[in-house]
């Protein structure tokens, strides 16, 4: 178990926590510049900093304890390590980058499984400048492989390489992880990427961990309006919430004469708080102008971009001058819908896609 | 020509060259890569050579190493050393002044490693020596060559400092560029021309072994 929590002020500010189990994926996201990869750098001892405090170990062997003064170099860590450019030995063999880790006197045919599996096997010869991204990539993933890592760390992995070389990639990893009992922490700012691959997301942001759960837990309850924004959910507003009866609320969107919703209540927020809510986008239903049922909102199509098999679709509920919802809907399904920009959509809410955030947590500058 | 000149030259492009290289490579590799706050000041220190007049640093190192000095008394008197009008103060004088020209270009070898490359060296179990040897030094060797081809090119035609402090003795402390200077004094153009047409041809064979060397580095990432 990677257990890793650390403060640093200069060169770059970090508060973070998390745990990784041995054979769970824990992706680190954020935007950039968001310290995720200076995280991922202060777990491998390649951060250099004089201001870095906390702890970072794998099961009861500590790689790092400033009360202790502790710091193991990089060489004791044993961490494997996938940079974003490969980052190989330039004038060696792929063959020879992997060797050439796998520690004091290695047997070159031990790594002809590792070369199968990862589908580099014929191209042991070739240096890196005659391979492509994605075989680099995979030449990278055996290098720290090779080692028998006791935490695999991947900055970045996928990014340089073509999209037809990523999905592989991503196929050889989900693969990989059958048959891997390491700790892997995957720094990543592609959230349909931490979606696909990571067992837990941990959302950076400023370099301070925001909130871990499970990427359907962070996705569909951002801890706040924050979170919200960084895992990509669009559509966040501010409203006021009473509470109804045991279990079930009222959610006040808007001034006087706005627009009101049924919401769950799950005793979290107090009657007449102010909060900020968020309605995760599968949960939405477009219904023709006319129907009317339940948390339903008639609202203006205000603008319709096709993307080729998705359109984003904006729309303003009526009653609700300067509030827009925008939507990512098939081309199809909006087509069915016979509703141009300048036409009118019934918005159906489920109660429970709508999620309810406290406003205190609402940073002042977003 | 004058081949005992050549033979005192090339001796000293040779020793200078073979002495510098190991300095040379340790302080071009400290330069590349250390972010200590008084770098510049280190690298404007390595570059006075390149700058300051030749004759100036002749006669400093003639102050410094002449037996009037109390470093050059001391070191005739305890290890029987002359270094002022010999070819020992000669290489020695040779090596301090070619500094700059073996570790610049050795420098900009290292600094262009990209670092994550020595990064993943480190995770990958190396230690700093084996990274050396065996991702540093491999991916800067042009840099090497490039640094031992100026130094020993820069040595046979160097003439400020070598006739400050070597003078011209026959056999000893005679380079080529003093021969040159000797047999022009004597109207003797045609052997002046020689040696000189000699010095031209060593020069270009040095940088465009330099370049080709750089040429054929197509491994390194650029």
């Amino acid at each position: 178990m990677l257990q890793v929590s650390l403060q640093n002020t200069v060169p770059m500010r970090l508060d973070a926590s998390f745990g990784c189990a041995p054979g769970e994926l824990v992706a680190l996201v954020g935007p950039s510049g968001s310290g995720k990869t200076s995280l991922l750098r202060a777990i491998a001892g390649l951060l250099k900093s004089k201001t870095l405090r906390g702890r970072v170990a794998v099961g009861p062997e500590a790689w790092f304890d400033s009360e202790r003064g502790l710091n193991l170099p990089p060489q004791q860590r044993h961490a494997g390590f996938v940079f974003q450019h490969y980052a190989l030995f330039p004038h060696l063999s792929a063959l020879d980058n992997v060797v050439l880790a796998a520690g004091p006197a290695p047997q070159p045919d031990q790594f002809g499984a590792l070369f199968e599996r990862l589908g580099l096997a014929g191209l042991e010869r070739r240096r890196p400048a005659q391979l492509s991204g994605g075989q680099q990539q995979r030449v990278a993933l055996a290098r720290a492989l090779a080692r028998q890592p006791k935490v695999l760390l991947l900055d970045e992995p996928f990014s340089a390489v073509d999209a037809p070389a990523r999905q592989a990639l991503y196929r050889e990893l989900a693969a990989l992880r059958q048959t891997l009992s390491t700790p892997m922490v995957l720094v990543t700012h592609d959230l349909g990427e931490a979606r696909r691959l990571a067992d837990r997301v941990v959302i950076i942001d400023a370099g301070r961990s925001l909130q871990t759960g499970t990427p359907a837990q962070v996705f569909a309850s951002p801890r706040n309006a924050r979170v919200a924004q960084l895992v990509g959910i669009q559509n966040h507003f501010r409203g006021r919430f009473h509470k109804v009866e045991p279990g079930r609320g009222r959610l006040e969107w808007g001034d006087a004469g706005g627009v009101s919703l049924q919401v769950l209540d799950k005793n979290r927020i107090p009657d007449g708080a102010t909060v900020t809510w968020v309605i995760a986008g599968e949960r939405i239903d477009l219904l023709a102008d006319g129907a009317c049922e339940g948390n339903t909102l008639r609202c203006k199509v205000l603008e319709q971009l096709v993307l080729g098999e998705t359109s984003l679709c904006t729309l303003q509920p009526e009653q609700l001058a300067h509030e827009r919802v925008t939507l990512s809907l098939s081309t199809g399904q909006l087509r069915f819908l016979q509703a141009p920009a300048g036409g009118w959509l019934r918005l159906r809410i489920a109660p429970d896609a709508i999620h309810i955030m406290p406003q205190k947590d609402v940073p002042a500058a977003q | 020509m004058d081949w005992q000149a050549a033979r005192v030259s090339l001796l000293l492009a040779v020793l200078t060259a073979v002495l510098l290289l190991p300095p040379g490579v340790a302080v071009a590799r400290w330069l590349a890569f250390s972010s200590w706050r008084g770098k510049p000041l280190a690298e404007a220190c390595l570059m006075l050579p390149l700058l300051l007049p030749p004759t100036v640093i002749g006669f400093y190192l003639l102050t410094a190493l002449g037996q009037g000095s109390p470093l050059g008394a001391w070191l005739v008197r305890q290890l029987n050393l002359r270094l002022v009008f010999s070819f020992e103060g000669l290489l020695l004088a040779s090596v301090l002044i070619n500094l700059p020209f073996m570790a610049q270009p050795i420098q900009r070898a290292f600094a262009a490693i990209p670092n994550s490359v020595r990064e993943a060296a480190w995770v990958s179990g190396l230690s700093n020596w084996r990274t050396f040897w065996r991702i540093e030094l491999p991916l800067a060797w042009p840099g090497l060559l490039g640094g031992v081809a100026l130094t020993a090119a820069h040595t046979l035609g160097e003439f400020g400092v070598v006739l400050m402090v070597g003078g011209s003795i026959p056999g000893v402390t005679r380079t080529l560029s003093i021969a040159i200077y000797d047999r022009v004094q004597a109207f003797d153009t045609a052997a002046a021309h020689v040696m000189a047409l000699s010095l031209v041809a060593a020069s270009i064979v040095a940088v465009a072994a330099v370049f080709a060397a750089d040429r054929r580095q197509p491994l390194q990432d650029r």
